[in-house]
This record gives C-alpha cells, sequence and structure tokens, in this order.
C-alpha cells in the first residue's frame, strides 16, 4: 500500500480533570487496516483518548490529524461526520423502538413522499445484521434483547455509518464465545477493506486474536506499544500493573476479630428475571469484625447483586441459604431494617442513588439518622447541626457550608458525605459497591485511610470494586466472583495485584474496566 | 473545615438575584398588588380594592383554593399530583350538607366523619401510587371520577340546600358560625381556618424529621430509599394530608355557599396546581415552600379580584390567569442553579 499519511495520528494529547493528569503527552498512530489495542486499568487513560478521538471531549491539548488533514472535533457529529464511529460500553440504544429504528435513528431513510420507508430499513438492517453474522428479526424492540444481542446491534449500527475509523470498547464483555468468533470475523473483514479499528479489551487471548498492534497506558502516559503475538501475559499485566501502587494505601490491620457477617450458599432466584442481573447463585463468604473483604469479578459476576441482596433491596424472588449477623440468622427486608441492625450500604451510583444533589450538605448527611436528632418527630435543629459538622471534620470533608447543596462539591466529597450519612447510623458492617468509581487520587487515599480507621475500630467492610490495586491495596481478603458464584479467595498478604490479575487472566476472564476518570 | 481557601471559594454571599428568584412568588404577589392598587376603580376617591370589605372578600375567595394548595404543595414536594382534590371538595361538601341536613347530624360527628373520609380517600390513593406504583397523575384522574360519582350518589344527584335551625331537615346553627366573620366582623372565618393549616404546614416543613424524609423522597426516591427513609409511609402520609386538606376545604365550600352540590369545585385542582406552580415548587419535586403557595394563592385571588372590580370579560380574565402561570413557570426556568 501506497499510504503516505497515517489514517489516525494523534501528537501529544493531554487532558486533565480537576487535579486528575488523564492524559499527558500521549501519541498514538492508527494505520488503515490496522486492528490496534488499546490496555490499561481504570483511570490509565483510555476511555479519555478515545473520547477526545470520537468528539466527547472537545478540550485537550495536542493535535489529531485524519489522513494527514489536521482535525479538531466540535462534537460527537463533526468526528462521525469525519468517519470516526465509537461503540460505547454503555449502549447508546433507545429500548421501545426496533432494531432497524435505532441502526437508522436520526437518518431515517425516506420513500418519495418523505415518509419513513419502513420496509428498506428492515432489509437493510437486516442486511447488516447477516454482514455481522448476526440472525435477529430487526422488527423487534431493542428492549427484549439479551445484552449481548444489544451489543451486537450496536456494533451493525457504527458498521452503516461507514465509518473508516471504529473504536470499540469492551465489545465482548456481554457475548458468547459463539458470538466473539463471529465478531472477530466481521473485524478481519472490515480491516481488509481499510477500517482502521481501535479496540480495547483486558482479555488477553481476544487481544492476541484479533489486534496487530497493542498499547499500554497507565496513569495517562503510553508505557510500551508491542506485538501482541509476541509478548506473554505476565510481560502485559507488568506494564500495566508496575507502579508503586502501595504507597496509596494504608496498610489493613491485620487483628481482626469475631465472625460478623457470615454467608452460607445464598441463592436468589428473581420472580421476574431481569437482562444483565446476576442474582447469588450459592455464595458462601465471612466477614470479621475489623476485616475488611473485598468482592471482585467480572462485569456481570453478581458483586453489586449480592450487596443489594444483604441490604434487602434486591427485586422480590425466593432466597434460599442463611445469612448470619453475628451468628444470628437475619432475613434482609430492607434499608431501614437493615440499618437497624448495623448494616450500611454505600451504593455504586452515588448522583442516581446515594444523593439529592441539589440538597444541603445538612440535609443529605442526616437523612438516616434523622429520629436521632430531636424527639417526638420535632428535629433539634442544633444537634443536627452538631452531628453533621462533626462528620465533616472526621471526613476531612472539603466545603463551604453546611446548607450549600451537595451537587456542588467535587465528586470524592459527594462521596465522602455518602460515607458520612452511613457512619452516622453507627454500623457494624459497611457494605461498599465501588465507593471510589469516580473519584479523584486525593480523596481516594481519604476514602481509604478512612477504611483503615474503620476497621481498626472494629467495623467489618465488604467492598465491591473492579479496581485491582484497590482491591489488593485496601483488602485484607478478596472473594473473587463468577456468574453469582464465589469461585476463588485470595489473601493479599501472600498473593499480590499481579498474581489476582494474572489469575483472573488466565481464566480467560478479566476485570472489566469501568469509566474510570 | 481546615481548608481557608477552599471556603472562601465557596461561601458566597446569596446574590440579590438570587434573593428576587427565591422569594419570587412574594415578590410578584407585592407587583400584582400594587398594580391592583394601581387600576383599581375608584368611587368618591375611595379605592375599591383595598377597602376592608373588598380585601376580606379577596381572601375569603383565596380561603378554599388555598387549603386544598397547602396539601397539594405536599403532594408535588413528592413528585407527584392529586387531580382528585377538586372532587374531593365536593364530596365533602355533598357529606356535609346530607349529614347535617337529611341525616339530622350533629356539628361534629358529621364534620369528623367527613375529614375522614377525605383522609382515608387519600390515603388509599397513597397505597395505590406507593404499594402498587401506579403513578400519582393516573391514581388521582381515577380518584377524581369515583370521588365525583360517590358524591353524585350520596347526594342523589341535586344539590342539598342548608338551611339552619333547630329542626329537623336543619343544620345546627353552630356549623353556620364557620362562614361568619369574627375579629370585628372583619375576618371571615374560612381565611382563619386557611391561616391556620398554612401556618401549621410551614412549621411542620421546618421542624419535622417527616418533612426530611418528604424533601429527601421528592429529591431522590432511589436515594431515600437506600439511606433508610420509609418512601411508602412518606407518600401514603402525604396523600392522606392532601385528602383531609381537600375534605376540609369542601366544609369551609359547603358552609360559604349554604350547600353542598356534588358538581362543587369542579376544576379547583387546576387552581391549586397553579398555585403550587407560581408559589415556586418544582414539580419533579424536592424543592419548594408551603409560603410560596400562599403567596402564589394570594396572587391568583389578587387578579380574579381586581379583574372582576374592572369589569373584564371572564375570558380575558382566563386568558391573562394562564399568562400569569406561564410568566411563573418561565422564570424558575431562569433561577440560576449552581
Amino acid at each position: 500500500m501506497a499510504e503516505s499519511f497515517d489514517l489516525v495520528r494523534m501528537v501529544g494529547i493531554g487532558k486533565r480533570y480537576g487535579g486528575v493528569q488523564a492524559c499527558h503527552e500521549v501519541d498514538f498512530v492508527l494505520g488503515a487496516g490496522e486492528v490496534h489495542a488499546l490496555l490499561g486499568e481504570n483511570g490509565a487513560g483510555k476511555s479519555t483518548l478515545m473520547k477526545i478521538l470520537s468528539g466527547d471531549v472537545t478540550e485537550y491539548a495536542g493535535s489529531i490529524a485524519i489522513n494527514g488533514t489536521p482535525v479538531r472535533f466540535s462534537g460527537p457529529t463533526d468526528a462521525q461526520a469525519a468517519g470516526i464511529a465509537m461503540i460505547h460500553q454503555e449502549l447508546d440504544l433507545v429500548p421501545g423502538l426496533s432494531v432497524a429504528d435505532n441502526i437508522f435513528l436520526g437518518r431515517e431513510l425516506r420513500t418519495t413522499v418523505r415518509t419513513v420507508d419502513r420496509r428498506r430499513m428492515e432489509r437493510e438492517a437486516r442486511e447488516l445484521l447477516d454482514r455481522s453474522g448476526v440472525s435477529l428479526d430487526p422488527r423487534r424492540p431493542v428492549g427484549e434483547l439479551r445484552v449481548g444481542e444489544q451489543q451486537l446491534v450496536t456494533i451493525a449500527k457504527a458498521i452503516s455509518l461507514d465509518a473508516r475509523v471504529l473504536i470499540m470498547d469492551e465489545p465482548t464483555s456481554a457475548l458468547t464465545s459463539s458470538e466473539v468468533e463471529r465478531l472477530f470475523d466481521v473485524i478481519r473483514e472490515l480491516r481488509n477493506s481499510g477500517v482502521g479499528i481501535v479496540y480495547i479489551s483486558h482479555r488477553m487471548e481476544e487481544i492476541a486474536k484479533v489486534a496487530d498492534r497493542a498499547t499500554v497506558l497507565r496513569n495517562g502516559k503510553i508505557v510500551t506499544s508491542f506485538d501482541p503475538r509476541k509478548l506473554s501475559t505476565a510481560e502485559v499485566v507488568e506494564a500495566m500493573v508496575g507502579r508503586p501502587v502501595q504507597t496509596m494505601f494504608t496498610t489493613p490491620d491485620s487483628d481482626t476479630g469475631d465472625e460478623l457477617l457470615r454467608v452460607e450458599n445464598l441463592k436468589l432466584k428473581a420472580r421476574r428475571p431481569r437482562p444483565g442481573r446476576r442474582d447469588p447463585d450459592g455464595i458462601s463468604l465471612t466477614v470479621r469484625s475489623g476485616e475488611i473483604v473485598g468482592l471482585a469479578g467480572l462485569l456481570g459476576a453478581g458483586r453489586t447483586e449480592l450487596l443489594e441482596t444483604l441490604y434487602g433491596v434486591a427485586p422480590g424472588g425466593t432466597r434460599t441459604g442463611r445469612i448470619l449477623l453475628q451468628g444470628k440468622p437475619i432475613q434482609p427486608r430492607g434499608p431501614r431494617q437493615a440499618l437497624a441492625q448495623g448494616i450500611g450500604f454505600v451504593p455504586e451510583d452515588r448522583r442516581a442513588s446515594g444523593l439529592v444533589l441539589f440538597h444541603s450538605i445538612l440535609a443529605n448527611t442526616v437523612v438516616s439518622s434523622l429520629p436521632s436528632y430531636g424527639r417526638l418527630g420535632v428535629i433539634a435543629r442544633r444537634m443536627e447541626r452538631a452531628a453533621s459538622t462533626r462528620m465533616a471534620d472526621r471526613l476531612r470533608l472539603k466545603f463551604g457550608r453546611l446548607q450549600d447543596e451537595v451537587g456542588t462539591l467535587s465528586g470524592g466529597n459527594q462521596q465522602k458525605v455518602v460515607f458520612g450519612r452511613m457512619l452516622l447510623t453507627e454500623p457494624k458492617l459497611l457494605l461498599l459497591d465501588e465507593p471510589t468509581r469516580g473519584v479523584d487520587v486525593g480523596a481516594k487515599a481519604e476514602i481509604y485511610r478512612l477504611l483503615g480507621e474503620l476497621a481498626a475500630q472494629g467495623l467489618g467492610v465488604l467492598l465491591a470494586s473492579s479496581e485491582l490495586p484497590e482491591l489488593v491495596g485496601v483488602c485484607d481478603r478478596v472473594v473473587v466472583l463468577r456468574d453469582g458464584r464465589d469461585v476463588a479467595s485470595f489473601s493479599t498478604a501472600d498473593s499480590g495485584e499481579g498474581e489476582l490479575l494474572a489469575a483472573a487472566m488466565g481464566q480467560g476472564a478479566v476485570f472489566d474496566e469501568v469509566g474510570g476518570v | 473545615m481546615t481548608d481557608v481557601q477552599d471556603k472562601v471559594v465557596t461561601t458566597e454571599k446569596p446574590s440579590v438575584v438570587a434573593t428576587l428568584f427565591r422569594f419570587q412568588s412574594v415578590f410578584g404577589l407585592i407587583a400584582v398588588f400594587v398594580a391592583a392598587i394601581i387600576f383599581s376603580p375608584r368611587k368618591n376617591g375611595e379605592i375599591l380594592f383595598v377597602s376592608a370589605d373588598n380585601l376580606a372578600n379577596v381572601v375569603r375567595a383565596v380561603s378554599e383554593i388555598g387549603i386544598i394548595a397547602v396539601g397539594m404543595t405536599f403532594v408535588i414536594l413528592i413528585g407527584g399530583i392529586d387531580l382528585s382534590v377538586g372532587a374531593v371538595l365536593g364530596l365533602a361538601a355533598v357529606g356535609s350538607a346530607v349529614l347535617m341536613v337529611e341525616n339530622d347530624w350533629g356539628f361534629l360527628p358529621s364534620v369528623v366523619l367527613v375529614l375522614a373520609i377525605g383522609l382515608v380517600f387519600g390515603a388509599l390513593q397513597g397505597v395505590a401510587t406507593a404499594m402498587i406504583g401506579i403513578q400519582s397523575f393516573i391514581v388521582t384522574l381515577a380518584g377524581l371520577q369515583i370521588a365525583r360519582g360517590l358524591a353524585r350518589i350520596w347526594s342523589g344527584g341535586q344539590g342539598v340546600a342548608i338551611a339552619y335551625g333547630d329542626g329537623p331537615k336543619e343544620a345546627p346553627t353552630s356549623f353556620a358560625l364557620l362562614g361568619e366573620r369574627t375579629f370585628g366582623g372583619l375576618v371571615p372565618i374560612p381565611v382563619i381556618i386557611f391561616a391556620v393549616v398554612a401556618i401549621a404546614a410551614v412549621v411542620f416543613l421546618r421542624v419535622s424529621a417527616f418533612s426530611r424524609h418528604l424533601y429527601a423522597v421528592g429529591g431522590n426516591e432511589k436515594a431515600a430509599r437506600l439511606s433508610g427513609v420509609p418512601v411508602v409511609r412518606v407518600k401514603i402520609a402525604v396523600f392522606a394530608i392532601c385528602g383531609l386538606l381537600a375534605s376540609l376545604a369542601g366544609i369551609v365550600h359547603a358552609v360559604q355557599l349554604n350547600q353542598g352540590s356534588p358538581n362543587d369545585g369542579i376544576g379547583y385542582e387546576l387552581d391549586a396546581i397553579a398555585a403550587v406552580v407560581i408559589g415556586g415548587t418544582s414539580l419533579a419535586g424536592g424543592r419548594g415552600s408551603v409560603a410560596g403557595t400562599v403567596a402564589g394563592a394570594l396572587l391568583l385571588g389578587v387578579l380574579n379580584n381586581i379583574l372582576a372590580l374592572n369589569n373584564i370579560d371572564s375570558n380575558i380574565q382566563l386568558l391573562i390567569k394562564g399568562l400569569v402561570i406561564v410568566a411563573a413557570a418561565a422564570l424558575q426556568r431562569l433561577r440560576p442553579t449552581s
């Protein structure tokens, strides 16, 4: 090929979010007909780099050239016009519309009298799906499809855009192995027709199969770039992890006390199973007081579902197995009961399910412990202010006034408010779901310090996380979940991050990438 | 608390604009009041609008909608809506009349039963939204039909006139007192009832733990639930309060008109919602106040009054009211948010 220019050339890309340098002086080149894998931990800067390329992020340092022509996109539509399509991890489909309608959303085919040409859309959609090796009825509503099928629809949609550059963010996370094979055929076909593909994944064997090049990012910088067929998993893991993570973490106190929580063969059979949910299907584990136990696992392994079941907020169904709190069997019935028994919960998405963003810091902090600030349902304002101030001090919350809206705080400080609310209920056991997601490095360190302190005071913690360094650095033990079952348990004293990751990768598994910074 | 710099950045005095927006309905009320004085017809140099009689009429006319609107504020604060209040008012008016006139019940038992009916009716609507999970718009739309139907059945489809006295088919004279004036004949009792309800609601929302739960449910129901707020209980209680206040307004209505008709209160729910919206309470829930609603109700009352005093065509009145509601809602969109 007599290509004189690279399809995509990104030079000196930099992007800073507040105090976090998400990308720093990154050079990235993608050739026509190349499949380029992008690797790295959460927050390594992969997503940011690709958001810049796809026009999602418009303010950055450095320059981008497509086929030698400098570009600066003003938004995703702009990037699409230049032939760049991104398949997002969170599927951007309209559930109520049919497959065909979704594929042609916003650029519907018209008849000569300008009405929607449904028949032609369905025919073309069927052709596209056939090309991707999927047999799906284009008339079916997308909401009825499995997550994997939805993923294939987004891929078909991206192909229909006739993109020259295709960015795939964990495209196989919900696919079956035969679907994965089909997808690889499609990828090879696209590559042969000159499309450049950026392939973000953690699955080493996939990368070895399909990628021509692989680049590892760490802390916003490119660490290495290699031929994926030539490097061993161990070397890649080292490249990804190779930073002194330990300094971030407070070494956990190894003194643990009596058994606090015991879960025996817990199963939940949902009355109305929902696609994408993985309810516990035989989980056993224990948490001692003063112990921090990590929950690891893939996207869809059932970490969140386990915590929700323990807190009593999982959807209705039949629960079997036993849950014992301090030796006594309990039946989780909901947050009120759980809090009364001393179980606190910090949910995964603090904006959607943790806080009332436009209410005050004060109101958000005390809402779980209100009855204790007065008598006969009347609030003693001084008492609630005192409690809120005390908690803000303890958590080193950075804020102006207690009556400021909680939405004005940074992500890390918002998370501290959710923590503070739970701590005011004086829990014995804390269930944490991705407590440091979207939290800056400084606040992360403070949350870790707090967890160490709480454990030292005898609190038990069950911490679900998809960040390996966090699990290894903070937890005493890590339990790995897969398909709603506990499949392995590591003591972090004798296994490190690399071992854990290598073990996980060796099983073809892999830790899901979660947006990160 | 430790970082001085952070404090300096975030601690700003609320700007003048923010204050204006915050008390939007109060300023709106003052503006409409001043406009009413300016445009008021005069008789022998006396400004008719500010005459004691006229002002008493304004607040008297506002009291029923005002009482309903207080309950509506609660419902809207939790992100719901109650379309049944006008029909519940009709049911309560009919109930008062039938019980006291046709059944010869005493004042107190009649009032207690009528209030209880409103309370239970509201609570049932709360159960339907909170426990079955039907949207309150649908539940109370159905509730509206049901309450209206019950009122028709109970009254036999006709208005029941209330005559006072000790004889049979006469309501006790103690009931008539509710429609009188007090404080030297200046203040109508319905206005006092409205004032008591409003003040009680303001105080309740300020000091009770329940109110924190209420605002939390409206602000983010999922977060409230995970925080241990008894969401179902809060919702049922709020709809019950709204039903109770609607039936209280129905009693006031019956005594002011000396009758109970199944057609009483048609469209009142819309006026109540308008008062809440003008008062700055967000239909999305979690943000708003009873004080704003009171100002909103008074604003609408003054507007009605001054238009009537000037003999403005009633169709034009509707038009102007509509524009005021849109203007109030538009102002809220402009409100600076952080």
